[in-house]
């Protein structure tokens, strides 16, 4: 009987292995994702705080490496969710630069003060990616802005095999896209629908 | 009698709030365009101009009461005082937590508000350091939300922030579920209440004055970022209901008109007659 047991319990725990090992495999693309956000952190964190950087340096390297690793067309279509119908080839061209340069602008101006922070990947876990030709995970980290503030930031990572990039950023479980997206629809919407009202806020903003 | 005042108080912020909505200062739905119609729909914030009335009174208290105490708590409370003071704090709504977790038939959650609770109680009399495990902070608002109920239009209460028709029920009825509230009536609710605004508020000054600046409509933004985080409550960060930006993938971010992730190919792209 025991042994039985114990042959059994083996047989099991072999079978898991192989299982186990195999998950393993074809989820590589996970931890490759954590890896990616492990690196993209340190290099922001070196290249960013550097003080001797004046702010329009800060926001070249900014915008170099926010192109590299995050899908910002992506995001920005996304953001403008239905209205993009609604825009003109003009208006869609220009909200694209637009958006980039707003997000470039607050986000590196942030880093000046940012200085010897610590930064952590705890894991990664796949999501569903909405394509059958990509990947999604999503990679939990721990930003500590002082030594008793942490702040759980979760990254979603696509990636096809060769290309990673970020698609969506949650600051405290709160989506960044989400909230962008909805904030836009306000805009337009109180503005007769048009784009050219957000357009315009956007320009705005980033000559302010 | 002061032990009224509270019910009442709550009573008459929704009476005024519905009263608000029904006296024409509800914007109506978009009737001929039906994508709009879905939109005003997924916004489900029908009493928005009087909302926006009430969020830019409620940011004048802000600014005026609020936020100078937070500041000057954050900045000038020693933090031998604050991280007690704190605890105490958190460890008074336990209870009430404890009770939600089991209404919502979670064991594990009210495991560990109760060993936070008991543990609190140690801490003040043994000086034991207390767990760094983030507190468990359930109410009714979420307990409806696990039981199904739908969040209803999304309404800003006076001074109280923004809510929607579950979650003002949920405070309703937590007025009268929490034991911490029945022993300490009617001081000690009410200080517990104002304690736990301003400690709320003290850890998020930087983070408020960012947002608002940041923002294109700094209502919208907030009204985006309550539905996330009641929906994050509501679930405790489990849920897969509302995966983020499905639709954004390397695929959707492909045709960028400016090749290559260069610096210059990104700084000289057409600006249009910007400027």
């Amino acid at each position: 009987m025991l042994r039985r047991t114990f042959l059994a319990a083996s047989l099991a725990s072999g079978l898991l292995g192989t299982r186990l090992t195999a998950a393993w495999a074809a989820d590589a693309y996970i931890d490759a994702s954590a890896k990616f956000i492990g690196e993209l952190a340190e290099t922001a964190i070196a290249t960013l705080t550097d003080q001797n950087l004046d702010k329009a340096a800060r926001r070249q390297k900014f915008r170099e490496l926010f192109n590299q690793s995050f899908a910002v067309r992506g995001i920005a279509l996304y953001v403008l969710g239905r209205y993009r119908k609604r825009a003109t080839e003009a208006e869609l061209s220009e909200y694209l630069q637009l958006f980039e340069d707003v997000i470039v602008n607050t986000w590196a101006d942030r880093f000046t003060d940012y200085a010897g922070q610590k930064f952590d990947v705890n894991g990664a876990t796949g999501t569903p990616s909405g394509s059958d030709k990509e990947n999604a995970a999503l990679v939990s980290s721990t930003f500590y802005t002082d030594p008793n503030t942490p702040v759980e930031i979760e990254w979603r990572v696509n990636s096809n095999g060769t290309v990673y990039k970020i698609t969506d950023v949650k600051v405290a479980g709160l989506s960044l896209a989400k909230t962008q997206q909805d904030e836009f629809g306000s805009v337009i919407r109180a503005n007769g629908n048009n784009v050219s009202a957000l357009i315009n806020k956007l320009r705005e903003m980033r000559d302010s | 009698m002061q032990f009224n005042f509270r019910p009442l108080a709550i009573a008459r912020i929704v009476a005024a709030i519905s009263l608000a909505g029904t006296l024409g200062a509800c914007a109506l739905p978009p009737k001929d365009d039906p994508e709009a119609l879905a939109e005003f729909k997924a916004a489900n914030d029908p009493f928005e101009p009087a909302n926006r009335l009430v969020f830019a009174m409620n940011n004048t208290v802000d600014t005026l009461i609020l936020q100078p105490v937070a500041v000057t708590y954050r900045d000038l409370a020693p933090v031998e005082l604050k991280t007690p003071f704190e605890n105490v704090i958190t460890n008074l709504l336990m209870p009430l937590s404890i009770i939600h977790a089991l209404l919502q038939g979670d064991m594990e959650r009210a495991d560990k508000a109760a060993q936070r609770f008991a543990g609190g109680v140690a801490t003040l009399m043994l000086g034991n350091t207390l767990p760094s495990e983030e507190p468990v902070y359930e109410d009714a608002g979420q307990t409806l939300g696990v039981w199904g109920v739908d969040s209803g239009p999304y309404v800003m209460l006076p001074l109280l922030g923004p809510s929607n028709f579950r979650d003002t029920t949920g405070t309703v009825l937590d007025f009268f579920m929490d034991p911490v509230g029945y022993i300490a009536r009617p001081g000690g609710s009410i200080a517990r209440g104002v304690s736990r605004a301003t400690i709320n508020r003290s850890k998020n000054v930087d983070a408020v004055r960012d947002l608002e600046r940041n923002s294109l409509d700094y209502y919208a933004a907030v009204r985006s970022l309550y539905r996330q985080r009641r929906d994050a409550q509501i679930d405790n960060g489990q849920g897969e209901s509302q995966p983020t930006s499905p639709t954004i993938g390397i695929d959707s971010d492909a045709p960028k008109p400016t090749t290559g992730a260069n610096a210059n190919g990104s700084a000289d792209a057409p600006k249009a007659d910007g400027g």
